[in-house]
């Protein structure tokens, strides 16, 4: 299947399609932007290899694919943030630079991300008329007329709340629309939507659509990334399907089901090289950390899990899913609005991270260098901060011994392989494999019981990817409960069992050879089989 | 509010590979960006030597530059734990200033012994550090304008108690020995910011609240997310930077001999200036205990040298604020030449 779409795609573009085939309506007209060959690797991943893709005017373009499988970054080569390796990007048929995001202004793409970047003390219509201002008369600026249009603008959008309040004040869907207003100030020939309905409730995302409808007609076109198959069926001309930094399919309106959709991003044969990882998956022991009916939202919408002791748990989920948000809750890092955290099966209050680090459970998180590292110091700073306790001399008056906190910081050097083994190197110096193993290392100091990773591995390379894994495992056979949060869902396949969280919930549990990447993705997409509640199956052992 | 991002690796910074090909140029940067501070002074030193060696280079002259540089080295220090922490405070010039009209209210005033008097005015100046840190950490005002305004009410509360006139008659000669006292030849107040420094040098570098400040400092949100108790810390390095106010301005009352409403006030640009000279001689732009004493004796000795020298007294300040800038200017270059933001 796979083959065949990808012929389909070049119809309407310079190599052609053979006369006989009639070319679909919708690609009569040259496209206004296309895209040919183009690669991007950033150090050790590949995030777009040889992609090829044309935008017609007048046409709504759905860019689907897993986490990391290339859509985002080709939308930042679009917006002049990323500049591809290889590879060009053609508009209106000539070849052009877009090394800047002005250059694309200039070229009339807009881009609405889930970042807004408005000017929060400033009303809509100030915000919509942001660098639109012209100089008037003796060098003034000349707001009435730039002011009348973005009336005439928030009235298309439909912005039926007070234009003169700092947009600080409205909530986030509202914002959005300033933003989308201020998008279609500017006389877009292309607008590129990054999961615009994340924000959005019901009734906007209806708003949205009656606006992209416009848009159509008026000839601008629009790219339409989302998460959300329903809407991608509903609103695409033609949807492009990505897979590990390659096109994998491309589909025509009649070709468009959510099956289809699925199968290209899973990849339909993904199945038959899913592996057995598991080795030796022992009984697990008790459960350590508990969680019943966690909510905040509206990222986490009711989750109730148990992490045992000795046992790897994966936690599969799209950007949004609220992987993150759980591992914050679980960690003190954020308090709950609903729900317990239940440690050895009673209740705690986990009220900081500081809590929680007394009770012995670790979070590797997100960023690790804005949330991790101190990078500026050495690697012994960054390595004992976790057990400054451990530091202390009773018989030295509580002062922290320098030569205990070097020792500490060689042996989780060896222990983490950290190359070289030198603990005074400033971490800032280090490759991103090396530092992630500090920020993993540091927590391997003292009794730790439950240990969570937020993207243990991300950025990192690979050789240092399966050193972490195999540390991950290690410590899984010392009795450590370890929850790995993970976009990267080839990752995920060592776990011992991999939940899988859609809008806020676990949807899905997948243990032993279930554990496969389509169904992973298929569950992280809302596809999963009615069967399991996440509760249920954890609380039985 | 969901803190994921899109999940492509573009969120790995690319590394700053900018200005790569001057790597010749790299060492002097590198000396420059460490050592700029050190170096302005060795030169200041050999200046003032050369220029007037027979009145720089002498025993008095040294002793008087030591015991004149004393309660800054305090102030400056105990300013720097906040610094460190990554918190401002604006206050300590008018806590200084509030310590002696205190520590000399307490003696004319309420007839209080000398101890008591100064534990009590210390432990005022601990009160309003503790009062800036709460309003920092709880209140979530950025210590910038939370210090400023404490301080401005520590004024008026100085106002208040002393009604503007200050407190000279009365005042135990134990107090003025505090000043006079020497000790082989050194002056008292000498030993006491020796002390004082040293403690707090031990405070930062050998305490786990020390360790904990200098990870905030570095990156506050990491700290949290490690287990650091941030606020408390915060709170504490407030008290701290007080409490060093207060005793520098006490000393400083007994070297004037009185309390006075805003003696210690030009301490607040005095103690700002050494610690960012100091944040810059020996590490980038770090605050560090020893940089800031050594940020003290440059503009001390530049102080001290200007005077000997004969120049103008508004030379000493263009000299300070020229200090100043250009430390941490040099400092600034050479990172950006060494390719760090």
């Amino acid at each position: 299947m796979d083959s065949d779409s990808k012929q389909e795609g070049g119809v309407g573009s310079a190599v052609g399609a053979p006369p006989t085939q009639p070319m679909p309506v919708v690609h009569e007209q040259a496209p206004l932007v296309s895209v040919s060959g183009v690669t991007k690797t950033f150090g050790v991943v590949q995030a777009l290899r040889g992609v090829d893709l044309d935008i017609h005017p007048g046409e709504v373009h759905g860019l689907i694919g897993a986490n990391g499988a290339g859509k985002s970054t080709l939308i930042r080569v679009l917006a002049g943030v990323v500049s591809p390796d290889e590879g060009e990007v053609a508009v209106d048929g000539e070849t052009t630079t877009i090394s800047d995001p002005r250059d694309a202004t200039d070229l009339g793409f807009q881009f609405l991300h889930q970042e807004l970047n408005l000017v929060p003390k400033f009303d809509a219509l100030h915000n919509m008329s942001l660098g639109l201002v012209g100089m008037g008369r003796l060098g003034l600026a000349d707001r009435a007329a730039t002011f009348r249009r973005a009336r005439t603008v928030a009235e298309e959008v439909g912005l039926d709340f007070p234009l003169d309040q700092p947009v600080a004040d409205l909530p986030v869907a509202q914002q959005w629309l300033v933003a989308l207003g201020r998008s279609l100030m500017r006389r877009a020939r292309l607008i590129a939507f990054d999961e615009p309905t994340a924000s959005l409730s019901a009734n906007e995302t209806e708003k949205l659509f009656s606006i992209i409808a416009r848009m159509k007609s008026d000839g601008i076109a629009v790219l339409y990334v989302s998460h959300r198959l329903e809407e991608i069926e509903t609103l695409s001309d033609r949807v492009t399907a990505f897979r590990d930094g390659g096109v994998v399919a491309r589909f025509r309106p009649h070709e468009i089901t959510r099956n289809t959709l699925i199968e290209a991003i899973t990849g339909a044969d993904a199945d038959a090289t899913s592996i057995a990882p598991t080795v030796g998956a022992a009984e697990p022991g008790p459960v350590v950390l508990g969680a019943r009916g966690l909510v905040s939202r509206p990222a986490v919408m009711g989750v109730s899990i148990d992490l045992h002791a000795g046992e790897v748990t994966g936690v599969a989920g799209l950007v949004g899913s609220g992987r993150t948000e759980l591992a914050r809750l679980l960690f003190g890092a954020d308090r709950p609005e609903e729900g317990e955290v239940q440690l050895d099966g009673r209740r705690v209050r986990m009220r900081s991270p500081a809590e929680a680090n007394r009770l012995g459970i670790g979070l590797v998180p997100e960023e690790r260098r804005s949330q991790a590292l101190f990078l500026d110091k050495d690697a012994t700073f960054n390595v004992n901060i976790a057990a400054g306790h451990s530091l202390r001399v009773r018989s030295r008056g509580n002062l922290i011994s320098m030569r205990r906190a070097r020792a500490q910081a060689r042996s989780t050097a060896e222990r983490v392989d950290l190359r070289p083994p030198n603990v005074d190197t400033i971490v800032r110096k280090l490759s991103g494999g090396n530092q992630q193993k500090l920020a993993l290392g540091r927590w391997l100091l003292g009794r730790r019981r439950v240990l969570i990773l937020d993207e243990p591995t991300r950025g990192v390379d690979v050789g240092a990817r399966a050193q972490i894994h195999r540390m991950l495992r290690a410590l899984a056979n010392e009795g450590m409960a370890l929850l790995v949060i993970s976009s990267d869902f080839e990752e995920l396949l060592s776990c011992d069992r991999v939940l899988v969280m859609h809008l806020g919930r676990i949807v899905e549990e997948l243990r032993g050879a279930s554990i496969t990447q389509p169904r992973m993705l298929r569950a992280a997409y809302g596809q999963h089989l009615p069967v399991v509640s996440s509760t249920a199956t954890g609380v039985t052992q | 509010m969901t803190t994921e991002m899109l999940p492509t690796p573009t969120l790995q910074p690319e590394p700053p590979s900018v200005e790569a090909p001057r790597k010749q140029g790299q060492l002097p940067a590198r000396i420059a960006s460490k050592y700029g501070t050190i170096i302005a002074l060795i030169a200041l030193i050999l200046v003032f030597s050369v220029l007037k060696g027979n009145l720089f280079l002498t025993s008095g002259n040294l002793v008087d530059i030591a015991s004149e540089l004393s309660i800054g080295a305090i102030i400056s220090c105990g300013l720097t734990v906040a610094l460190i922490a990554d918190e401002f405070d604006l206050s300590i010039g008018y806590v200084g200033s509030f310590a002696g009209v205190l520590v000399t209210g307490f003696m004319v005033k309420s007839g209080m012994p000398m101890g008591v008097a100064i534990i009590a005015a210390l432990a005022a100046c601990a009160a309003i550090g503790l009062i800036n840190g709460l309003i920092i950490t709880k209140a979530g005002v950025h210590s910038f304008v939370a210090t400023l305004g404490t301080g401005t009410i520590v004024v008026g509360l100085n106002f208040l108690y002393n009604s503007g006139i200050a407190f000279s008659i009365g005042l135990p000669k134990a107090f003025f020995d505090l000043n006079l006292h020497k000790i082989l030849g050194v002056p008292l107040p000498v030993y006491i910011a020796v002390v004082v420094v040293v403690i707090l040098w031990i405070v930062v570098n050998r305490t786990l609240f020390g360790y904990y400040a200098q990870a905030i400092g570095q990156n506050a949100e990491a700290a949290h997310l490690v287990g650091v108790r941030v606020d408390r810390i915060r709170v504490i390095a407030m008290v701290v930077s007080s409490a060093c106010a207060g005793i520098g301005g006490i000393l400083l009352a007994a070297k004037l001999g009185s309390g006075q409403s805003n003696a210690a006030d030009g301490y607040l640009l005095n103690g700002f200036a050494a610690a960012f000279l100091g944040s810059v001689a020996l590490r980038n732009a770090e605050f560090h205990i020893v940089g800031t004493v050594i940020g003290v004796v440059t503009v001390g000795v530049a102080f001290n040298g200007l005077a000997i020298v004969g120049a103008p007294t508004f030379w000493q300040y263009v000299v300070q604020g020229g200090l100043l800038i250009a430390a941490v200017a040099l400092s600034t270059i050479g990172r950006r030449i060494l390719g760090r933001h």
